[in-house]
């Protein structure tokens, strides 16, 4: 089983930043960071420490898509998981539906982000990396876990703010 | 799920009871403080426990643990026991990891919590189970009383939230150096320590209260850090003054200091 775990004011600023309107990409996308904590039963939880907000230039026009990162983004990206080596701190490709309720991969992410992890996994053998998907009141995540080929889908999502917020796989809220 | 048994607590908010169940709580000590606590949690529909707790109910217990009678005296019941036959009682489809040791001996179910309440002895207690709740992204909210002096004797006590990301008991001036150091000189010599049941009740709901605000939000106030300071005697709970001129960043425990501890490469 493995859990995601960030605190509410990570969870706010991440959802804030996401929000804000990019000049001709129809969302935004952003990298998050987290390290990996052992539970029971070989379970693990991924704790997320910071956020990085990507700059309106380092997105590509693509009418296929809702947003496309560039080169730049994508090789701060493989920097930050190289620096992150000594902590084995992963990244985590985070993005917003906006709906209410549970989410999920559409096609295009499906097909589209996974195409990311065996590069960070190349760079940061060690840490956990994946996908966040967001909606207005729900979460859903997918943690390719060191030496992993395929994700595991989080168990669940954690906010540990006020209020709470438990976003668990398979439940409407 | 809905029914008419949380009917009378529906000003929580539409979704607060599948909130309340979804939580996950853990308890480090049973006994005066946290018998309280198992028992309101329970009763107020929070179905996941992770609880800890070594000891057996003994005579001088049942002035005051919740749930305890005198037959379990004469069976040496574990006071793990007592916790799960009263979560059982009001929840019995609840899911309850019980540990009959201290927690450090077996901490990885712990973390799975979001909220931890303690109820031990101790500032060195106290400190350990805040280092794993901020390490692991969790909610801490402390519990503790004690009698001092005899003319009259007077009952102090602490209610604290501490929560990643903001103040903790240092910051609050709660914790120091100097009185995990004093009571390290005092160890085994500290005695009995008086505990009476009604003041265990009045900071266990307090800290209840924490918890059900933190999980449903219905005061719809900010909540970063809290510490309230017991007064038995004029049975008051104020903000501590220690509060005032408080530095909201935390300088002992840093957001990116999380997860599983990672030898340094040299």
């Amino acid at each position: 089983m493995v859990q995601i775990r960030m605190t509410g004011s990570l969870y706010e600023r991440i959802k804030t930043d996401l929000a804000r309107p990019h000049p001709f990409a129809a969302e935004r996308v952003g990298f998050a960071f987290g390290r990996i904590g052992t539970l029971a039963e070989e379970g693990r939880l991924v704790l997320l420490t910071r956020y990085h907000s990507i700059p309106d230039d380092q997105y590509i026009e693509d009418e296929r898509v809702g947003a496309r990162i560039g080169s730049d983004a994508l090789t701060w990206a493989m920097q930050a998981v190289y620096h992150g080596r000594p902590s084995r701190e992963g990244i985590f490709h985070v993005h917003v539906h906006p709906h209410a309720g549970r989410t999920g991969m559409s096609r295009t992410d499906a097909r589209e982000i996974p195409r990311l992890m065996p590069g960070f996994q190349s760079v940061g053998r060690e840490a956990a990396h994946g996908i966040i998907i967001l909606s207005r009141d729900h979460g859903a995540g997918w943690v390719w876990l060191p030496a992993r080929k395929e994700p595991v889908e989080a168990h669940a999502i954690s906010v540990i703010g006020k209020p709470l917020g438990f976003f668990e796989k398979g439940a409407a809220r | 799920m809905s029914n008419d048994r949380f009917s009378r607590q529906s000003f929580l908010g539409r979704d607060s009871e599948e909130r309340i169940s979804r939580c996950m709580v853990g308890l480090a000590g049973l006994g005066g403080g946290g018998s309280h606590i198992v028992q309101q949690l329970a009763h107020i529909g929070f179905q996941r426990f992770v609880i800890y707790d070594g000891d057996v109910v003994e005579n001088s217990n049942l002035n005051r643990l919740v749930g305890a009678t005198s037959v379990d005296v004469a069976a040496e019941t574990p006071k793990l026991l007592i916790a799960k036959r009263m979560i059982f009682s009001l929840q019995p489809h609840a899911r309850v990891r019980g540990f009959a040791g201290r927690w450090q001996d077996n901490p990885e179910p712990l973390r799975e919590c979001q909220i931890v309440f303690g109820c031990v002895d101790g500032y060195r207690g106290r400190h350990e189970l805040e280092v794993i709740c901020r390490r692991y992204l969790m909610h801490y909210i402390d519990i503790g009383m004690d009698v001092h002096g005899d003319n009259p004797p007077v009952i102090g006590g602490q209610v604290i939230l501490s929560s990643p990301g903001h103040p903790c008991m240092r910051c609050m001036g709660f914790l120091t150096d100097e009185k995990i150091t004093e009571e390290a000189k005092k160890y085994g010599k500290a005695g009995v320590r008086p505990q009476v049941v009604w003041p265990n009740g009045v900071l266990a709901s307090t800290a209840v209260g924490l918890a059900v605000d933190l999980v449903t939000g219905w005061t719809r106030r900010p909540l970063s850090h809290v510490y309230l300071s017991y007064d038995g005697n004029r049975g008051t709970m104020k903000d501590s003054i220690t509060l005032r001129n408080l530095n909201l960043v935390c300088p002992h425990y840093s957001e990116s200091d999380v997860g599983d501890p990672v030898a340094a490469e040299l």
